[in-house]
């Protein structure tokens, strides 16, 4: 997309992001030509959405979407088919073979109550080949996930299939290259959230008089807005380097950096909002709770830094440096 | 010159002349063996006409965009070739010269720092104007024979090793603030000026206390307009926190690379070593990005104290760790290398105050960014 048409793109998602949550959004992003984007332009499709749907705390299957496309499944409109993600904190694949059988815990994004087929990925031994399968749905039990964050629609995946139903998924385009466009992302979503909580926060600092000033005023309050604001463009330049090269080590990297920088801002907007901030009538606690769950999908911040770190020291070498 | 042919010839030039531009000391050297070695690299890099490019041709510049520049000093560094820091010398002050010193001397005096031929420095602060620039009180009168400077600056880098100093002056009243402030290009051979360099922490007494007593400066050395220095100020800044932040992105990653390779198993905790990566991953990013926006011509501003407040935090983790994973150096040893690793460290402290402190960067983001208006 060039500029002009990426940002018609981004003020048509912005208004369906604002308007609508789950299937209705799902039918406006059809609408749209937001599943074509995805194709034609990866980078601009993804950013676009996860940043706008972080950034107005919506709802929408395109994780999903993101996740199959990535892992070759033929789009079919008429049928959703959701993905089976890895458990909280976790990035590997959520099915484990054994024999003949294959067995499934692992999470699911709201599309997963609604979707007509299921994809799991499974793998054996560590180090093994990943297979792949298409199931009906009804195969694998579902758990619908209250918990921190309700708005989410997650669900536990848990059950069993037998593994003659699975393929094997090749290397090329496998299950790590599905898991860092998913990454990345969640990395958008995070960076959206965090735009957003920065934005209330701005705005409570502005109108909050107290000693006779707004408390905007106040260099501790400033100072924690400012941080926050770095945290925000920082992870959002992480991520569109990320684009160039969006290997697995680059989306982890980014995803990591995201998850970590959205807990900052998270942290700071909660002060500055303080006791507003801390009931159910101002908007920020559904950012919060989104920020910490997201953080934790398909590898958690802490975890994917700490592997970042393994790697570094197994390897002996840093990850290739950005190029001018 | 393109970039990918300059990138070429540039890579090549280091592998031909490896030998040459090494610094003859081991680890870190001394003050005067760095700048020693900083002209040798820069009249090598001039003669070879790669200190030339990205400059424009009115002051002695092959022409080409700033990421030329970048490119050279980020490969200079990433060989170790040249220290950061001291190498950021005409990052500082040659924008300042191109767009506000009369244009003959600009094409006059510009050679002469990119060739290696002198240092110049940067008079700013002084001991009551830190951080509030438009608080100094150096004074520079209107004589017929020049303007006489009479007053004290602080924290001038290199002073002792300065022909040429971009000086601020008060040429209002005191309370014109930034609406009184003169820019002069001083020679620091002039009778009147004594500079006493001030021992630092890290073991190189680079910054110097500068004192003006009766110090005549033509009127030719007049830069910008009488009065209209704040907008000196103001216009160099920026190019502080773009290119000469990029080569501290290529000196971090050398040295983050290092600590790995000699750290004793166990010695670095994963979690902050992954960390550390992240944050310098992110300021490359970031610093990358405002290269190429003024690559692009556009007007860098307030932006870029994003960029620094992103540099100290990356910095003072990848020294964090530096600390931890090599405490035997940098508290105990004694050779050349863990003296290195120890100046580092600790200059590594100072990465949140020089060049506009953290808080100021900050208070910039809250007004200029985020629009959180005045502070009263």
């Amino acid at each position: 997309m060039d500029a002009e048409e990426l940002a018609l793109f981004r003020a048509a998602v912005t208004r369906a992001t604002e308007a609508q949550r789950g299937e209705a959004l799902e039918a406006a992003l059809e609408d749209l030509g937001w599943s074509d984007a995805l194709e034609a332009d990866p980078a601009s499709a993804v950013s676009v959405l996860f940043e706008c749907q972080g950034a107005a705390h919506a709802t929408s299957f395109a994780l999903d979407r993101v996740l199959a496309g990535a892992l070759g499944a033929r789009r079919d409109p008429a049928t959703l088919e959701a993905v089976v993600l890895p458990r909280l904190r976790e990035h590997g694949a959520p099915g484990h073979l054994d024999g003949d059988r294959c067995t499934v815990h692992g999470l699911g994004t709201a599309a997963m109550a609604r979707a007509g087929r299921v994809l799991v990925v499974a793998q054996g031994t560590a180090g093994s080949g990943h297979v792949m399968a298409h199931l009906d749905a009804g195969t694998l039990e579902l758990r619908a996930v209250h918990g921190l964050d309700p708005d989410l629609g997650l669900v536990e995946v848990t059950g069993a299939f037998e593994a003659g139903a699975a393929d094997p998924l090749p290397e090329s385009d496998g299950w790590d290259g599905a898991v860092a466009l998913g990454q990345l992302a969640l990395g958008h979503e995070l960076v959206g959230a965090a735009r957003t909580m920065l934005d209330l926060a701005r705005l409570h600092a502005l109108g909050r008089i107290q000693f006779g000033r707004p408390i905007a005023t106040f260099q501790a309050v400033r100072h924690r807005l400012a941080e926050s604001l770095v945290a925000v463009e920082s992870a959002a330049g992480l991520l569109a380097a990320a684009w160039e090269d969006p290997s697995p080590a680059t989306a982890a990297m980014a995803k990591g950096f995201a998850g970590r920088s959205a807990r900052t801002v998270a942290k700071h907007a909660q002060q500055v909002l303080a006791g507003v901030g801390f009931t159910t009538e101002h908007p920020l606690h559904e950012f919060v709770r989104r920020t910490l769950v997201l953080d934790q999908l398909l590898g958690a911040g802490s975890v994917l830094t700490k592997e970042l770190g393994r790697e570094v020291l197994r390897s002996g070498s840093l990850p290739a440096a950005l190029p001018l | 010159m393109e970039f990918a042919a300059f990138k070429t010839a540039v890579d090549a030039w280091l592998d031909a002349q490896a030998g040459e531009l090494a610094p003859d000391y081991a680890g870190i050297g001394s003050l005067d063996e760095q700048m020693l070695q900083l002209r040798k690299v820069f009249r090598l890099a001039y003669d070879a006409g790669f200190m030339r490019m990205g400059w424009p041709e009115r002051v002695g510049g092959l022409g080409g965009s700033n990421l030329l520049r970048a490119y050279l000093g980020e490969a200079l560094v990433a060989r170790d070739v040249v220290e950061p820091g001291i190498y950021s010398m005409p990052e500082v002050l040659v924008p300042t010269l191109i767009d506000f010193a009369p244009p003959e001397l600009a094409a006059d005096m510009v050679p002469r720092l990119l060739s290696g031929a002198e240092n110049w420095c940067q008079g700013f602060s002084e001991p009551g104007t830190g951080s509030n620039l438009g608080s100094l009180a150096c004074r520079a009168e209107h004589t017929d024979a020049g303007w006489l400077v009479n007053g004290q600056k602080v924290w001038t880098s290199l002073a002792q090793y300065a022909t040429r100093c971009v000086l601020l002056t008060r040429t209002g009243t005191p309370e014109s603030a930034h609406r009184g402030i003169t820019a002069l290009f001083v020679d620091m051979d002039t009778p009147g000026i004594t500079v006493r360099p001030i021992g630092a922490m890290h073991g190189a007494a680079e910054f110097c206390e500068v004192f003006y007593d009766d110090v005549l400066v033509p009127h030719d050395r007049l830069l910008g307009e009488v009065n209209g220095g704040w907008s000196i100020a103001m216009d160099l800044l920026p190019y502080e926190r773009s290119t000469a932040l990029w080569f501290r992105a290529a000196y971090m990653q050398r040295r983050l690379e290092r600590l790995v390779a000699i750290a004793p198993e166990g010695a670095l905790d994963p979690g902050a070593l992954g960390e550390a990566v992240q944050l310098l991953s992110a300021f490359r990013a970031r610093s990358r990005h405002t290269g190429r926006r003024l690559a692009a011509g556009e007007k860098i501003g307030a932006e870029t104290s994003v960029d620094k407040v992103l540099l100290a935090t990356a910095e003072q983790a990848v020294f964090e760790l530096v600390a931890e994973g090599l405490g035997t150096e940098v508290l105990l040893g004694d050779d050349p290398h863990s003296r290195r690793w120890r100046a580092e460290y600790l200059y590594s402290r100072a990465a949140s105050i020089y060049g506009g402190s953290g808080e100021i960067q900050r208070n910039i983001i809250a007004r200029r960014l985020l629009d959180l208006g005045d502070e009263r």
